[in-house]
């Protein structure tokens, strides 16, 4: 039974070496061949967030009222950097095999390491767009709540339900491309079904409870929690979470694991 | 436990799954539990043997015979439908050279993730990365993206990765084909150097020189074993036969012609 519960870990230790070298290789090529190299990765968010914090100043300030500025962008900025992992993920997650089959196909290659591989490389961007956000605190409110420390507490059962997610389309990914053609068509559209541009709170009190089923927005509200509010988020949320990350993880998994040894033989 | 066996492969079977409509799989993958929606096609059927450790087995058979499908089982790229297969020692598949290789990065960097794949830490690539540029020959270019690289350069990096990597098994499919006699002949040099210390299992074509190379040969025949055995004696036997298929092939197509 324990078994069960830690073998996604002892695999991807297994082939921690594998993980590191293609994570090394993803990070380095992404901006290989250009001459500004890495400052394209902080460009691009911390020209977002300023695009945010100056429309949100100039055109909306009804929406903004009562919130301060600052603290909305930063806000709308939050739920931006892992409404972005997600959406990256599972706009990718269906091709994924698709992409490795040589990898897959003619060489002893865990696939299982490929999940594992893109999740850790889309949390890193999204690092860099949250140390972005971090130094743009400190111009703007000239603060950083203490709060942040714990932001890696946050970050790791939200990797947990990513992979979960990237397994599990991965896999049926792998059978029919429509898989691919859904998730891109719906990953937009479920920005709004997350509080990404608002709060929990500002929706009807007969809407909450079902907004809270996604766990993507429950990962952002506590986020915001810690970095802008400077607040811990409800024990009983955070465990909730957890639990259901750590399941929907092993359940990808699962599914993976299931079926790997068939979609060597489908791709 | 260790054994005397580096390979043992027991009533080994492999079924592709054919689909109907390409929208069976992603059914099958669903709902499989409950219904079947393929139809099983056996591309490999109770294959057994043993291969001892430091023994060199050349496997033959036609186009289409199984050879791929059985090295890739014996690698764990894919699974046996039936039966089972036992590995003892670290694999190095040189299979369809240089495929896995990312043409972005220079080969150092290939090399060194090709080393993961099969299983070597980071130090103890990066120890042996002048040896495989040195194998290999590509000089300067070792330190080029590999979209430089011709397909001789390509196929000789992977060659040398493989045979970096201290590998207990080589498994060799076809890949002496490919770069120039030179090279080639640095292959069957290694792999003659190998088979002193090592177990290797290799596919070929080239009859003549799995006689001289091998110390048993197995014959596989529509997804069967047919033979196995003495090189010497095997090999005259699958050449006779593949004569006599030919034969009746080409007679087949005159009486058709004849008959129309």
């Amino acid at each position: 039974m324990s078994n069960f519960l830690i073998e996604p870990f002892e695999r991807a230790w297994h082939h921690r070496e594998l993980i590191r070298a293609v994570v090394r290789r993803e990070l380095k090529s992404r901006f290989r061949d250009s001459f500004l190299g890495w400052i394209w990765a902080i460009f691009a968010p911390l020209a977002m967030l300023l695009a945010y914090t100056a429309i949100f100043t100039i055109a909306t300030p009804a929406i903004a009222s009562g919130v301060p500025i600052y603290d909305y962008a930063a806000a709308s900025f939050c739920g931006l950097i892992l409404f972005n992992v997600f959406a990256e993920l599972a706009a990718r997650s269906p091709t994924l095999l698709h992409e490795h089959v040589h990898f897959i196909k003619k060489s002893i290659f865990p696939s299982e390491t490929i999940a594992w591989t893109s999740t850790i490389r889309a949390i890193v961007y999204g690092g860099i767009s949250f140390f972005t956000l971090l130094a743009v605190r400190l111009v703007t409110v000239h603060s950083i709540s203490w709060t942040v420390i714990f932001t890696p507490l946050i970050i790791l059962p939200f990797m947990l339900l990513m992979l979960g997610t990237v397994w599990f389309l991965m896999a049926l990914g792998a059978f029919t491309r429509d898989v691919a053609h859904l998730m891109v068509s719906i990953v937009p559209l479920l920005m709004f079904a997350t509080p990404v541009f608002f709060q929990i709170e500002q929706l009807p009190a007969g809407l909450q409870p079902w907004i809270k089923l996604n766990l993507v927005g429950d990962y952002i509200a506590m986020l915001r929690d810690l970095v802008i509010y400077a607040r811990f988020p409800s024990p009983w949320m955070y465990l909730g979470c957890v639990v259901a990350s750590y399941a929907v993880f092993l359940f990808g998994y699962a599914f993976f694991k299931e079926y790997k040894s068939v979609i060597v033989d489908v791709l | 436990m260790s054994s005397d066996f580096a390979i043992s492969c027991r009533n080994a079977g492999k079924a592709f799954q054919l689909y109907l409509h390409r929208n069976d799989q992603l059914m099958q993958a669903l709902f499989g539990w409950a219904k079947t929606y393929y139809k099983k096609h056996w591309v490999l059927r109770d294959v057994t043997f043993d291969i001892k450790k430091g023994e060199c087995v050349g496997i033959i058979g036609r186009n289409g015979a199984g050879k791929t499908t059985l090295l890739q089982i014996l690698c764990g790229i894919t699974k046996p439908t039936t039966g089972s297969v036992e590995i003892d020692g670290r694999i190095a598949p040189i299979l369809a050279l240089g495929s896995g290789f990312d043409g972005a990065l220079t080969g150092r960097e290939n090399a060194i993730i090709g080393g993961a794949i099969l299983g070597l830490k980071r130090k103890e690539i990066i120890a042996k990365l002048d040896q495989i540029a040195d194998f290999a020959e590509i000089g300067m270019f070792f330190d080029q993206p590999m979209k430089l690289y011709s397909s001789g350069m390509v196929a000789r990096l992977a060659f040398a990765i493989c045979a970096h990597v201290d590998a207990d098994i080589l498994i060799v499919d076809e890949a002496l084909s490919v770069g120039d006699e030179a090279f080639a002949q640095k292959c069957e040099n290694f792999i003659a150097e190998f088979s002193k210390r090592g177990t290797i299992l290799v596919v070929s074509h080239g009859l003549d020189y799995l006689r001289t190379l091998c110390d048993r040969v197995i014959w596989i025949d529509a997804g069967v074993v047919r033979e196995v055995g003495d090189p010497d004696e095997i090999i005259p036997r699958y050449k006779a036969a593949v004569r006599k298929d030919d034969e009746d092939e080409a007679n087949a197509v005159i009486g058709g012609g004849e008959a129309a």
